[in-house]
């Protein structure tokens, strides 16, 4: 596939752009703003400072994910781990809780997290394996720890009022839900990692074509090991706020997320082949699917029709912004 | 002798399946048995079906995520139609269907040149769209009992399913290693600038392939249906997961170039006798789902090695 | 007999590590053929809620119990298709009888009819299957749950008054418990509150975050609603979490199905308001029995529905909490 795209034809250097180039740069924006015209001119519950919370909370779970997995992307690899391990760090947290207290439960929850998200990059990272097939294989392990940590059963917070755990799924701060903060916060210091440090500039450099990064292989190894554990980290804090909401857990809670987490990703333009993707799309690739989502239910259309609208909109999105890219509309082989 | 070990050193996946009837049968009273024989063919029938197609899909360098919800679709058109159509032409919309899907898939990946990943994953969450609104979340039953007869007929006293499965197996088999297109297959997945340039046209040749594995989709969701008398909305979740698995066991490479009909056939007996063994020692399903998955990095780790040291290159 | 099942145990927790332990056990279990009864359970989705897990426990400790069973507990992962399988692998083993959880009331009945072909009966246990499957099944044993939804109805017309908008969660799209109390709710509500306006249903899937988004939705959509009616309290919960969340749950009524502990705690709390009183080791145990006396040749009753009571604040004292 990598040959593929070196037969791409360099879009033209003129400083002017043609209608095509201004769509793949700004397409994922343009389309944001259409989502909210659309909707807005419909249906008049939407344009709403209430329901516009509720589109960012209910996209702030798959959003705190997509924010690691753009990094493993556009690091060159998939991660398809990250529903499993949603239900298990949300169900470790909410268990541990009452056993241990909510502190030490969460401690306990990002180390062992973590630990899986380093056995996802020991694996694809040390041992060079296909991340894919990996991640698959971690999906169906995690899922089956998961369910023997806790039995099978659902796990719950019995004193659901008087604990701080419920600062992060159910409280405001300044009037902005803190699931909503949490995702923001965290999008704005990952972007500026991804863009302003020496780490994100050599993901970027792992990831994009292979000879270009000139690192040692100890080096890349290491890379890829740490966008694993950044994608680990991110699914605990997306845990964190899903325990606190529900102030419970089922054992396949995070089921089918991590191919939700990957279409937000994927419609913010960032590459399956990696080397290129931005924080700040992916956000706004995920408010998109939320949107759909929400305001399709609140037009009174069953939710599966948001589906078949997603479908259109992720092939549509990433045509464009590959067709700006070689600088035509059609592929030429 | 040497060919033996050749093949061995190519098809490791046929080690372990062997190590896995070895081990079931001496753990297992009821495992050793022509007619449990039979059962796993059956139960491999409808992952091994979608297989076959698959396998042409990813030596292509492709991959086609979209397959389990072709599955429902067909599955519920063929069995929802029947009062309609007939059960004969009920079940002739349900195999277009798979070929709609799989030409939709080819074409868009063909003419927008948009990875077939992101192509069929749009697919995979559009499609199941269509199998709801269709079905409108409802299951459907056949009320023509000669439908679900037929899924448990057999020949020989090998069930009809089977003999589909293996009949199927061999006619990819041919296609692949002896005909032009499955010469191009390796070719296109090999190097796909340099096929084109070899005068082979790729979008169509890819475009043949997503049809392929439509209409084996399709054709594995109806028989899956005839087995059931029935099709349900949720039909086929995860087995696009399964079917990528068994087609990687069987040592097909996800860049492409690489892989055989011999090998997927590996990957699918492998996982059905695991499930099947598993399923006769009464191994709790918790635990089944963390053994698959080890198995799988473990095969894959173990691939690696036996084609590192063959300087096939690197599979990452 | 003891000797016997406890090394199966052996092999299931140790996975397939002991083999001999695996043949020594099935050697004895040919020789003790003659007495003991071999029962074969396919569960649908065993760890996607407790009330299936404390069913499986429930189960697992009653085969023990009774000392001339022989239990072979398989779980169908809510996949159909890996159900007809085990049904299969279930007629190889030629166990004595098959109880099956329907992963779908419709797709597992020519399972069900293959399983009668080779001889061996089936009771369904927890949720019946389609019409057509009725004739070949020995016996239906679980809670009657068009009387459930009934109850409910009734339940939630009493804490309205008689009076309101409501809306409805309801289960898994397809399966057959989730058909019947939609169906049992729908039917009885406008028998005793014709003034009670469904105005919306949408699924959650047996699933608390699921049911918390449905409900999130309604709320946004509907700036009046009286009352909410989720299949099971485990989605009952998640929509009182959303209406808490959106400070309006004081103005709403909330009926479930199937207590849980959870729903049972906010009942406590004066939050949430009916229920129905339904006990998953007695599921269990009211389907290995029924089976027993079917292998045993015994008549049984061709609906078995065990006692599922209304439970709302006023007469709660009477039951235990909910162990799941």
């Amino acid at each position: 596939m990598k040959a593929l795209l070196g037969s791409f034809r360099p879009g033209s250097k003129n400083s002017e752009l043609s209608p095509l180039q201004f769509f793949g740069k700004h397409g994922i924006s343009v389309a944001f703003v259409l989502c909210v015209v659309i909707f807005s001119l419909a249906t008049d519950r939407f344009l709403s400072a209430d329901n516009f919370f509720t589109v960012v909370m209910q996209a702030s779970i798959i959003g705190t994910i997509a924010l690691g997995v753009t990094f493993v992307v556009i690091g060159g690899n998939l991660d398809l781990s990250v529903g499993s391990l949603l239900s298990f760090a949300t169900v470790l947290v909410v268990d541990l809780h009452d056993k241990v207290g909510p502190g030490t439960a969460i401690i306990l929850m990002f180390v062992f997290t973590l630990l899986i998200g380093a056995v996802n990059g020991y694996l694809i990272g040390y041992l060079r394996l296909n991340s894919l097939i990996v991640t698959l294989g971690m999906l169906s392990a995690i899922q089956g720890i998961t369910l023997v940590y806790s039995g099978g059963k659902n796990v719950d917070i019995s004193d659901q009022e008087n604990t701080w755990f419920a600062f992060f799924g159910r409280e405001e701060f300044l009037g902005i839900p803190i699931p909503a903060l949490i995702f923001i916060v965290l999008g704005i210091a990952l972007q500026i990692v991804l863009l302003k440090s020496g780490f994100g500039r050599k993901i970027f450099a792992i990831g994009g074509n292979g000879t270009a990064a000139l690192f040692s292989g100890l080096r890349r190894n290491r890379l890829v090991f740490s966008t694993y554990l950044l994608s680990a980290f991110t699914t605990g804090c997306a845990a964190l706020i899903l325990g606190s909401r529900v102030m419970g857990s089922q054992n396949n809670v995070g089921e089918g997320y991590e191919l939700l987490v990957l279409a937000g990703v994927i419609l913010g333009g960032t590459s399956l082949l990696g080397g290129s993707g931005s924080i700040i799309r992916t956000v706004i690739g995920v408010l998109i699917l939320a949107m759909i989502q929400n305001g399709l239910l609140l037009l009174g259309y069953p939710y599966y029709t948001q589906w078949l609208v997603t479908w259109v909109v992720i092939i549509v999105a990433v045509w464009l912004d590959i067709a700006a890219k070689r600088g035509k509309l059609l592929s030429t082989y | 002798m040497n060919r033996i070990v050749d093949l061995i050193k190519k098809q490791p996946i046929w080690i372990f399946v062997l190590v896995c009837i070895v081990f079931f049968s001496v753990s297992s009273p009821y495992f050793f048995d022509l007619n449990n024989f039979s059962n796993i063919l059956v139960q491999a029938s409808t992952i091994g079906l979608i297989a076959l197609g698959m396998t042409f899909v990813m030596i292509n360098g492709n991959i086609d995520l979209s397959v389990g919800a072709t599955v429902a679709l067909a599955a519920s058109l063929a069995v929802g139609l029947q009062s309609e159509l007939g059960i004969i032409g009920a079940v002739a919309v349900g195999l277009m269907s798979g070929i709609m899907i799989g030409a939709l898939n080819g074409i868009i990946a063909w003419k927008t040149g948009v990875d077939a990943f992101i192509v069929t994953l749009g697919a995979m969450i559009g499609v199941r769209g269509l199998v709801f609104i269709y079905t409108d979340e409802q299951s459907f039953y056949a009320y023509d009992l000669a439908y679900s007869d037929f899924g448990a007929s057999e020949i020989f006293s090998i069930p009809v399913l089977a003999l589909i499965f293996i009949l199927l197996t061999i006619v990819a088999h041919l296609i692949l290693k002896y005909t032009i297109h499955g010469r191009n297959v390796f070719a296109v997945g090999g190097n796909r600038v340099a096929a084109k340039e070899a005068g082979i046209r790729v979008g169509p040749h890819m475009l043949i392939n997503f049809i392929l594995v439509g209409f084996l989709a399709a054709l594995s969701g109806i028989l899956l249906s005839t087995q059931m008398g029935a099709s349900t909305p949720n039909l086929g979740r995860n087995y696009e997961l399964w079917t990528i698995t068994a087609v990687v066991l069987g040592g097909t490479r996800l860049t492409g170039g690489f892989g055989s009909i011999i090998g997927t056939l590996g990957g699918v007996l492998a996982i059905a006798i695991l499930r099947n063994g598993m399923n006769l020692l009464q191994v709790p399903s918790f635990y089944v789902l963390i053994i698959l998955g080890s198995i799988l990095i473990i095969v894959l780790f173990i691939d690696k090695r036996f084609a590192e040291q063959q300087g096939q290159g690197v599979g990452a | 007999m003891k000797v016997q099942i406890s090394s199966i145990r052996t092999i299931r927790s140790f996975g397939k590590t002991s083999l001999i332990a695996g043949s020594l056990a099935l050697g004895l279990s040919s020789m003790a053929q003659a007495e003991t009864f071999r029962i074969g359970i396919t569960q649908n989705n065993v760890g996607v809620d407790s009330y299936q897990t404390t069913y499986e426990q429930a189960f697992e400790e009653a085969a023990e119990a009774a000392d001339n069973v022989d239990a072979v507990v398989l779980d169908a992962g809510g996949d159909v298709a890996r159900q007809i399988s085990q049904v299969r692998d279930l007629i190889q083993q030629q166990v004595d009888v098959i109880i099956i959880w329907p992963t779908d009331g419709q797709a597992v009945v020519p399972a069900v009819k293959r399983a009668k072909d080779a001889g061996i009966p089936v009771v369904v246990t927890n949720s019946n299957i389609a019409e057509a499957g009725q004739p070949l099944i020995a016996s239906f044993s679980g809670p009657n749950n068009i009387q459930q939804g009934a109850y409910a109805a009734e339940m939630m017309c009493d804490q309205l008054g008689g009076k309101g908008d409501i809306v409805q969660i309801t289960g898994q799209p397809g399966y057959t418990t989730a058909i019947e109390r939609q169906k049992g709710f729908e039917d009885r509500l406008p028998e005793v509150c014709p003034d009670v306006t469904i105005l919306d249903s949408q699924p959650g899937d047996w699933n608390r975050e699921k049911a918390q988004r449905t409900m999130e939705g309604f709320l946004t959509r509907y700036d009046n609603i009286d009352g909410v009616y989720a299949a099971d309290d485990n989605m009952g919960v998640g929509a009182l979490n959303a209406a808490k969340s959106e400070d309006r749950a004081d103005e709403i009524i909330f009926i479930g199905a199937t207590n849980f502990a959870v729903g049972y705690e906010a009942m406590e709390r004066g939050e949430y308001h009916g229920s129905v009183y339904q006990s998953p080791a007695e599921d269990a145990r009211n389907a290995l029995n029924i089976a027993i006396a079917v292998a045993k040749g015994e008549e049984v009753e061709k609906m078995s529905y065990f006692d599922t009571p209304k439970i709302t604040r006023e007469n709660m004292d009477e039951f235990e909490k909910p162990v799941f």
